[in-house]
């Protein structure tokens, strides 16, 4: 029992640091609400890992690589807005979800279910988190540079094409192992609020950044915690908790 | 002639199906200063977005070899809730503190170790044109394109960039291809001016471009210096 805790916190404070990370480049290229989509794009994955007993990042990633080319190729061929494009698959994906999802795992499905990772599912998200981390880290300056100007950017040599579809990449993979902490409906806020709160309190980048980990890894800890004292679900405290940093964040905002 | 950094040969570029610029040649040596002129719309930026290699073209466009340019591209904002410092955006070049202090103090910008811990959303339009310039030669490219350097920015801020630029043209020696679509200071410092609008309208010295009639001819009106 007390290392099946061990196992969640551990698993929660790697997924929460990460996705705190993630989350500070997801604000600043305006790609909050993708995180969110991509959570809901998920579930089909999710259902069926739940079904079947494996593992639900398992479940979610090549569900989630489907949906990323599937919302590609459509843009490629109807020009329409992006967001327009995500709206359909995600919903698509929801609606497939619901028709085989069975009743008894729709809560796990939704706000996730950290309460049963073994050791293998332990080691191989931690591995997959410290892999996305390391990869975004050396995109980070990149990413940011062509945020501020695309042309600037290529002028500097730096492939744009390729580090969007790598960033793109490693939102799919902390979505995918986000899902475990807080389920595909919760995700989103995995990845927007640590940085959201984070901006309050940075005044350069690194704070910025590292503050959004750091909320990651605390929203984890703290929501898993309280699982563990009122036995109701971990991913809605691990929201919460982010939620009430992002409001006390608020009492140090710097213009 | 001697080794040309640039030359450029019959060069066509179409935007959507508008011809934006059309049959262009002209060429530039090591350690000169060449200005492009034109009224707004022009395809002054375009041009310098093509040489780059940002559009499509057809034509010839070549550069010396292993060439290293430096861009001041006239969109650079950073947004409000970023808060990038300017040291931060330093280092996406990789360079040591006295390389950045040494950058901002061709750009006329003092007390640098204070003003490299700013945020760059906070800066004036002028000191973050100055900081993006000082970005671009940090790394002494052998080259620096700038367009409009001095748009959108206040007299004072103009009168900075604008020694700035002229002590570094003076210091270093320098290739610097600038455009701009106004006639100033900057055009009398130029070895060579293209004068544009689609098709080169004139291309040469200074003196032999900036006259009364070539003017009217330029913008389609009366303007004197």
């Amino acid at each position: 029992m007390e290392a099946q805790f061990l196992y969640s916190l551990i698993t929660g404070i790697f997924i929460g640091g990460v996705a705190g990370y993630l989350s500070s480049l997801m604000i600043t290229k305006r790609m909050a609400l993708v995180g969110d989509c991509l959570g809901h794009v998920a579930l089909p994955g999710v259902a069926l890992a739940l079904i079947y007993g494996f593992n639900v990042s398992l479940g979610a990633i090549p569900v989630l690589i489907l949906g990323i080319v599937l919302i590609w190729l459509f843009e490629m061929r109807t020009k329409l807005p992006m967001e327009a494009l995500t709206g359909v698959v995600f919903t698509t994906s929801v609606a497939i979800a619901f028709l085989f999802l069975p009743e008894e795992k729709v809560s796990a499905a939704l706000i996730g279910d950290i309460s049963q990772v073994g050791f293998w599912d332990t080691l191989f998200s931690v591995i997959f988190c410290i892999f996305t981390f390391l990869v975004l880290r050396k995109i980070f300056s990149k990413i940011i540079l062509t945020n501020l100007s695309e042309n600037l950017a290529k002028v500097e040599h730096i492939k744009v094409e390729r580090y969007n579809f790598i960033f793109l990449a490693c939102i799919a993979i902390v979505v995918a192992l986000g899902v475990k902490v807080t389920g595909s409906l919760l995700m989103g806020a995995l990845v927007i609020t640590p940085a959201a709160a984070a901006r309050n309190f940075a005044s350069n980048l690194s704070q910025y950044s590292y503050g959004a980990l750091l909320i990651g890894v605390i929203s984890c800890v703290l929501g898993i915690l309280l699982f563990k004292v009122f036995a109701l679900p971990a991913g809605p405290f691990v929201i919460l908790t982010a939620s009430l940093i992002f409001l006390i964040s608020l009492i140090f905002k710097k213009i | 002639m001697a080794n040309p950094i640039l030359k450029v040969e019959n060069l066509n570029v179409e935007l959507g199906r508008e011809k934006v610029i059309e049959d262009l040649s002209f060429d530039l040596e090591e350690k000169e200063i060449l200005v492009i002129l034109g009224p707004n719309g022009a395809g002054k930026s375009v041009l310098l977005r093509t040489l780059l290699g940002l559009h499509q073209f057809q034509g010839e466009i070549n550069w010396k070899k292993n060439i290293h340019i430096g861009y001041v591209p006239d969109d650079f904002d950073v947004p409000q809730d970023l808060p990038l410092s300017v040291k931060e955006f330093f280092q996406f070049k990789k360079v040591n503190l006295p390389e950045m202090l040494q950058a901002l103090q061709w750009m006329g910008i003092r007390d640098s170790l204070k003003f490299l811990e700013k945020r760059m959303s906070i800066l004036s339009r002028g000191q973050l044109r100055r900081v993006l310039i000082a970005w671009v030669l940090v790394d002494r490219p052998d080259i620096i394109l700038l367009d409009e350097p001095m748009a959108s920015i206040d007299i004072h801020g103009r009168q900075i960039i604008y020694d700035s630029l002229v002590k570094l043209w003076q210091k270093q020696n320098q290739t610097i291809i600038l455009v701009s679509h106004e006639i100033g200071e900057v055009v009398k410092k130029a070895n060579k001016i293209l004068a544009l609008n689609k098709k080169i309208l004139f291309y040469g010295k200074p003196e032999e471009i900036i006259t009364p009639q070539n003017l009217a001819k330029i913008y389609g009106g009366a303007i004197s210096l």
